[in-house]
């Protein structure tokens, strides 16, 4: 196990530097010069090429990309082209709103999905079951960004009982614990729920159905085991398999809440990263999707390790 | 969004028999859910194949003083958007982009996913190692963000859509694969088949494909409703398809100025894809139900 | 059954969520006094003086916060705005030598560190800008400023209230040029280390408002400078708070939810119902224009003066009006009717598909051989208005008389790197017009910049490789009409020639439509790109 998990944290190391190879590689190749976000339409030829040496933008390629990592390695990001602040502390601060939007996501995506696929897996093919699937698929397959366009329609503009956009009415720095404050995160977080109770759900439910479906439950049951048992039971072999789809969940409401955080600008790094690719702030696009792909990177191995921890059926090679 | 293989998700005892597939369509045959849902899920494909016969009007003609009219105008069943075209003649046009924007991108994915890991899990060794560490660096991105940054970098636009998606849907589907491909090659009748002295084409065909791409193909019909969802994201964000073509995510976006004038219309295309998205989820459940081998 | 238990759980737990959200209404307007407003940027403007982010972000991170030497009157809506003193009192070229000005300074004015307004404060923030050599040159700064004052060789402080300033050629546009140069506090700079980043921080300038705290993409707060030089423009808020909110849609949410006071251009469409839901909606002209910059590059079907005017008769601006809500001014020239430089063009600008056809058969189109144009449009931009549905207005009704248009669509950042290679470059794949967007409040800016021979690519912006020996001359004689009757007569001369010659495509004028709640009083909408937030109070 040990050895493992050695083998996987070193396997992350040629990852991790192949993602940031990678985007280094995408950011650069996209159309549209980085100076443009900088300068004005109009700026003489002179002053965009002082420009493009301030930001070491003249230097090849390979040599760009060297000394970005050499200095991301020391966890200087650089500096925001756009703000001049440095990318480190943007992107952790970012980071923090994020995570707290996630995590709320997650309490209610994950006790509703987890809710509803035991419901359901109790009630296999009556109609409890059907009407939790039915939840569970259309969480999925609604395009969550026009569902928080919606919400926001409803619960702000018409019944006017919670705010439209932002974090607070200080701002990201001045969060507190209060209702003022909170009120903010409840639509986005609502909205960031949608996918993962899906997900959650019909895992849960095909976990918690085929536990019970098992001939020895059967035989629990006969032995005059009572429910609350049978259910501990069923819990401890389900938790697994479902903590393994959470934690990757997770890891999707970090990564890709960026459309959610576009709708109800809340400033947390899918924010960040949209307002960087349109202002072709090479910086800080280079630092924040570096440190969610590495999150991300973290966030598997955990995974992988739960995984092959609970199922030793599943080495890899 | 990361999906992928957990114990449960994939059967776990193949089985190549022959009267495997017909008590799979049996099955099928009497899930009436699914079947409403592949009749829905035609008719929109087939509107949108012969859109230029079935839309009663051309999607691109506008017409400043009909914009955002009601649904039900008379001439306009469905209204008009925020330029004055017919909205189901746009909604039904828009199903072509949308759709081949949601269903091209997967079976690319397909071929080349299973390719990749069937090959890994067969070959293992090195040639596993290297393929499978290249996924996990695609991997190691939300699809979201990977299909953003790819889209970014190529440029918005039909075509580039289609390749950053289908980038982003190949790691799964190689996952699912190899994953599938390994625990079949390390069955007895595999070994069996080796000892008889079968070489490794016949045991491709006759074993490894039959029973690896199906669950991998239902995995992958799991897949279109992502990734029509992802494409309507990305031309929201405007790296998708650009105007004027008819795109229900593009749909989306433009309308989304004119949400206080008429939010009704507004709301058209995001309930195309909702509609759309569930009827193929329905489709894959059921795939998935017949297909399974449990009692 | 455990499941029962858990179903009365989450229907007690709702219940007791919405009873106490429905208690609590969000978002009500905290003190009195502080207006919150909703810009359409993305993120804070630069904070250190020489701000980014266009116009807007003038309006709001420059004006406020700094002064120029020369300010523009922002105090009446009724007339075209001009330029007043601002941290100069006075000026005036010199008679005998046209390239030397004097600038008197205004004494007394303080930034708000503390430290008092000299000339060597000037002469710092040009070398700030122009001098890669002093310590304060700011690279993100001088991207900003140094395109604005082309025409400023040297400058030297004579006293502490006097500056003199060199230009390479005769320019009567100088003061122009010096009302975007914003002056930043030289000793504040020193204060906090020498270091750009900390000033943009905590800055100091000299302007009606002070900036006490922002944090990137969310929110600046300012507060008034009680100690301003110009008692009268104190302001009377107690805070002012901008917002970024890029999304046209959640900016009028916001609004309509009450999370902000005040929001820039509002989506047209949304216009109707904030005004049935009891919002102002304030609009005015200024020196904006949206048109079609045409290519003069050989092979254009632009060369011919009758396409021109054919192009400029076939435009229905009333319809174009509709799908705007009202909310434009029709062009009728290059700058608004109501300018003082407007003149007295003999081609009227107005609708006429008839007239518009006879050109064309003159010209030798016809319905069987339509005249083929390309135009780069993007989806979006500062400034670009509606710029898809406005254009396939125009598309459509520009085809309605022969010309057949067809786009090019680009994203906004490769829009502006199109205009700035010009027409000839392969990057444009062959288009003979670029729908642009021209800040038109200056005569360089607005007039000479798009048309003089010397500024194609790379040196400047004539994206259409324009050449006419005679605009050239016009140039010129503006240039050099230092007195403030000869300059207007002069660019009254260069805008008949504009609009006679049909140069461009002359479509619209936005009016900056500006929604707020009925508790914002006291605003007057100049017509201006900036705007003046003093005399503003919130009940």
């Amino acid at each position: 196990m040990i050895s493992y998990l050695i083998r996987r944290l070193l396997y992350s190391v040629p990852i991790a530097l192949g993602v940031s190879l990678m985007i280094f590689m995408l950011v650069h190749l996209a159309p549209g010069d980085p100076i443009s976000a900088i300068a004005p339409a109009d700026a003489p030829p002179d002053v965009i090429e002082r420009l493009k040496v301030d930001y070491g933008y003249d230097k090849p390629l390979p040599v760009q990309f060297a000394l970005w990592l050499g200095r991301a390695v020391t966890g200087d990001l650089g500096r925001s082209v756009a703000t001049g602040q440095s990318v480190s502390g943007e992107v952790m601060s970012a980071v923090g709103n994020t995570i707290m939007l996630s995590l709320c996501a997650a309490l209610v995506g994950f006790t509703l999905g987890a809710g509803l696929g035991f419901v359901a897996g109790y009630n296999q093919g009556r109609l409890l079951d059907k009407a939790a699937t039915a939840i569970a698929i259309a969480g999925i397959s609604v395009p969550h960004y026009w569902l928080g366009m919606v919400l926001v329609i409803v619960f702000s503009v018409q019944m006017n009982v919670l705010p439209a956009v932002g974090m607070g009415p200080g701002g990201s720095s001045d969060w507190a614990w209060d209702w003022a404050h909170m009120q903010h995160l409840i639509l986005p977080a609502i909205t960031l729920a949608v996918i993962p109770i899906g997900i959650v759900m019909r895992t849960t439910r095909s976990a918690v159905a085929e536990i019970l479906n098992q001939e020895f439950v059967q035989a629990l049951r006969a032995k005059g085991l009572s429910e609350r048992h049978v259910l501990g039971h069923v819990v401890r072999n389900v938790a697994p398999t479902v903590l393994a789809v959470m934690g990757l969940q997770l890891g999707y409401l970090l990564g890709g809440s960026i459309l959610i955080e576009t709708v109800f600008s809340w400033p947390g790094t899918g924010f960040l990263l949209n307002t960087a690719i349109f202002r072709r702030d090479i910086p800080m696009l280079q630092g924040t999707i570096l440190v969610l792909a590495l999150f991300f990177v973290f966030l598997n191995v955990v995974v992988d390790l739960i995984q092959t921890a609970v199922d030793p059926r599943i080495k890899r090679a | 969004m990361a999906e992928t293989t957990l114990p449960g998700m994939v059967p776990d005892t193949p089985v190549a028999s022959r009267g495997y597939w017909s008590s799979v369509f049996r099955r099928l045959r009497g899930d009436w859910v699914t079947i409403f849902c592949l009749v829905v899920l035609l008719a929109i494909i087939l509107s949108a194949v012969f859109a230029p016969w079935v839309a009663p009007v051309d999607p691109y003609k506008t017409s400043v003083i009909r914009r955002l009219k009601d649904i039900g105008t008379p001439g306009f069943p469905l209204g008009t958007d925020e330029l004055g075209r017919d909205m189901l003649s746009r909604l039904i046009y828009g199903g072509r982009l949308s759709l081949l924007m949601g269903i091209t991108p997967v079976i690319n994915a397909l071929v080349i996913g299973s390719l990749l890991g069937i090959v890994a899990g067969f070959v293992g060794g090195k040639v596993n190692m290297v393929i499978m560490r290249t996924v996990d660096v695609f991997y190691a991105f939300p699809s979201v963000l990977l299909a953003i940054a790819i889209s970014g970098a190529l440029g918005a636009g039909l075509v580039n859509s289609i390749v950053s998606l289908t980038i982003v849907f190949v790691p799964p589907i190689t996952r699912v694969a190899e994953s599938v491909t390994t625990s079949v090659r390390n069955l007895d009748f595999v070994e069996a088949a080796r000892a008889s002295g079968a070489g490794s084409w016949t045991i491709i065909r006759v074993h490894v494909l039959g029973n690896v791409l199906g669950p991998v193909f239902v995995f992958a019909t799991g897949l279109i409703s992502v990734s029509i969802i992802l494409a309507s994201g990305l031309s929201f964000l405007g790296l998708g398809v650009r105007p004027p073509e008819p795109e229900w995510g593009l749909m989306l976006n433009t309308l989304r100025q004119s949400i206080y004038v008429n939010p009704w219309v507004c709301a058209l295309p995001g309930l195309m894809i909702f509609i759309t998205s569930i009827c193929f989820n329905m489709m894959s459940d059921g795939l998935r139900a017949a297909m399974d081998v449990r009692a | 059954m455990h499941i029962k238990k858990i179903q009365r759980l989450i229907a007690a737990a709702s219940i007791s969520l919405s009873v106490s959200a429905a208690l609590m209404a969000p978002g009500v307007a905290s003190a009195q006094g502080t207006l919150r407003i909703g810009m359409t940027l993305a993120d804070i403007p630069l904070t250190t003086g020489q701000t980014d982010q266009g116009g807007e972000g003038q309006r709001f991170m420059g004006y406020t916060a700094y002064d120029a030497l020369v300010n523009w009157d922002l105090t009446t809506a009724d007339k075209a705005s001009d330029l007043v003193p601002g941290l100069a009192t006075e000026w005036k070229v010199d008679d005998a030598d046209k390239t030397k000005w004097i600038f008197k300074l205004r004494q007394g004015a303080k930034f708000h560190d503390g430290s008092e307004f000299k000339a060597s404060a000037v002469v710092w923030n040009l070398d700030k800008l122009l001098n890669d050599k002093s310590p304060q040159y700011d690279p993100k700064q001088a991207a900003q400023g140094r395109s604005r004052i082309p025409a400023v060789a040297s400058y030297k402080a004579i006293d502490d209230y006097t500056l003199e300033v060199t230009t390479k050629e005769p320019d009567a546009f100088v003061p122009y040029q010096l009302a975007w140069i914003l002056i930043s506090s030289p000793a504040h700079w020193e204060a906090v280390g020498k270091d750009w980043n900390k000033f943009a921080l905590q800055p100091s300038g000299t302007g009606p408002w002070k900036l006490v705290s922002w944090t990137a993409r969310e929110r600046a707060e300012m507060v008034p400078f009680k100690e301003y030089w110009d008692k009268t423009r104190v302001p009377k808020l107690d805070k002012l708070v901008l917002v970024p909110i890029p999304e046209a849609a959640t900016r009028t949410s916001a609004l309509r939810s009450g999370q902000v006071d005040w929001i820039e251009a509002p989506a047209p469409d949304a216009i109707p119902s904030l005004k049935q839901a009891g919002f102002q909606i304030t609009s005015n002209g200024y020196p904006h224009n949206w048109t079609w910059h045409l290519s003069r590059v050989e092979g254009s079907p632009w060369n011919d003066i009758r396409v021109r005017k054919a192009a400029n008769l076939a435009v229905d601006r009333d319809g174009l009006s509709e799908l705007l809500g009202g909310m434009m001014v029709p062009a009728k020239g290059h700058v608004l009717p109501s300018s003082q430089w407007f003149g007295k063009p003999q081609f009227d600008i107005t609708y006429d598909p008839e007239k518009a056809k006879e050109l064309l058969a003159e010209a030798g189109y016809g319905p069987d051989k339509p005249v083929t144009v390309k135009v780069l449009i993007s989806a979006s931009g500062s400034g670009q208005m509606q710029p898809l549905p406005m254009n396939e207005y125009i598309q459509q009704t520009l085809g309605e008389v022969g010309i057949k248009v067809e786009f090019e669509v680009v994203e906004w950042n490769t829009m502006v790197n199109l205009w700035r290679a010009g027409a000839k470059s392969d990057q444009v794949k062959g288009a003979n017009a670029i729908n642009f967007t021209y800040f038109i409040q200056d005569p360089f800016t607005g007039f000479i910049r798009h048309l003089d021979s010397r500024l194609t690519a790379p040196n400047g912006t004539n994206w259409g490789w324009y050449n006419d020996p005679e605009m050239d001359a016009l140039f010129q004689k503006a240039k050099n009409a230092f007195t403030p009757a000869e300059q207007t007569k002069a660019l009254q001369e260069v805008h008949e020639k504009f609009v006679n010659d049909a140069l461009f495509l002359y479509v619209t004028h936005d009016v900056a439509p500006r929604a707020m709640t009925s508790k914002v009083k006291g605003f007057v909408q100049a017509q201006n790109w900036y705007q003046n937030f003093s005399s503003i109070t919130v009940e």
